[in-house]
């Protein structure tokens, strides 16, 4: 679905919570966390959390130059403290 | 699918949710698009003049358009489009095949529609696509063809009618 949206013009960048799905499936950007299905934003009414991953993956599209890079920021799942 | 199926299925689910090694290995057995070259398009200007445009595989819809196929082992490839400034209480999300139960409390787990509405304000993005578009992630056998030859470039014109500059998507 990725590659499609990025073969017809449009920048894309997704979220994974399957590192190995991802490396074969080769999307032109992503960005990985290691948390549960069903999260890809982290968890409910944690406002920052969520700010914060979608503004990291936001910011892929203008940072990421290398085709098929995996962003990892590394937010431990309920351990890390978002500001 | 049967009740046993279904079990089953449901057991997973909760497996799979609590212990995502075992997901990986799991996908390590299945059958995936392996990729050939990567497609790119650069950013055309600043992230901040840019119309952001989101895609979900989440299983998301409004609760008056038909749900996504549940009965169909290898899923369903249609996909359900909605306005990005929705209600959200008319949003459900029908995936037996993820624990949504957090997204049911609150959608921006899996679809960000406030923090997205948020970053606009910020200033931090330029504007935000008129159209939401969503897909159930778990498609397979023939689906994944119509998925490939159908639906998925049909979106993808759509986001281009919209104007969209940039997309974001998220999983299950």
């Amino acid at each position: 679905m990725q590659r499609t949206i990025e073969a017809r013009g449009i920048p894309t960048i997704g979220i994974t919570l399957q590192k190995k799905v991802t490396q074969q499936v080769k999307p032109p950007r992503a960005l990985y966390l290691r948390y549960p299905f069903g999260h890809p934003l982290g968890e409910a009414f944690q406002v920052n959390q969520q700010r914060t991953i979608l503004l990291d993956a936001l910011k892929g599209l203008e940072n990421i130059t290398e085709p098929g890079t995996i962003l990892e920021p590394g937010y431990v799942w309920r351990r890390h403290r978002f500001e | 699918m049967g009740k046993l199926e279904d079990l089953k299925n449901a057991m997973l689910v909760q497996l799979f949710k609590r212990v995502p090694w075992l997901a990986e290995r799991w996908a390590g057995h299945h059958r995936f698009i392996r990729g050939e070259g990567i497609p790119w398009t650069p950013l055309g200007k600043p992230l901040r003049e840019c119309r952001i445009a989101m895609v979900t595989t989440g299983g998301v819809h409004l609760k008056s358009q038909p749900p996504f196929n549940m009965e169909d082992p290898d899923g369903d490839a249609t996909f359900r489009a909605f306005p990005t400034d929705v209600d959200k209480a008319e949003l459900t999300i029908t995936h037996k095949y993820y624990d949504h139960s957090a997204a049911d409390r609150d959608i921006n787990v899996v679809l960000p529609i406030d923090r997205l509405h948020q970053l606009r304000k910020e200033g931090l993005i330029g504007g935000i696509a008129p159209i939401l578009y969503s897909f159930m992630g778990h498609i397979d056998g023939p689906h994944l063809g119509t998925l490939m030859e159908q639906t998925g470039p049909k979106v993808a014109e759509l986001l281009v009618r919209d104007g969209a500059e940039a997309v974001f998507l998220t999983p299950a």
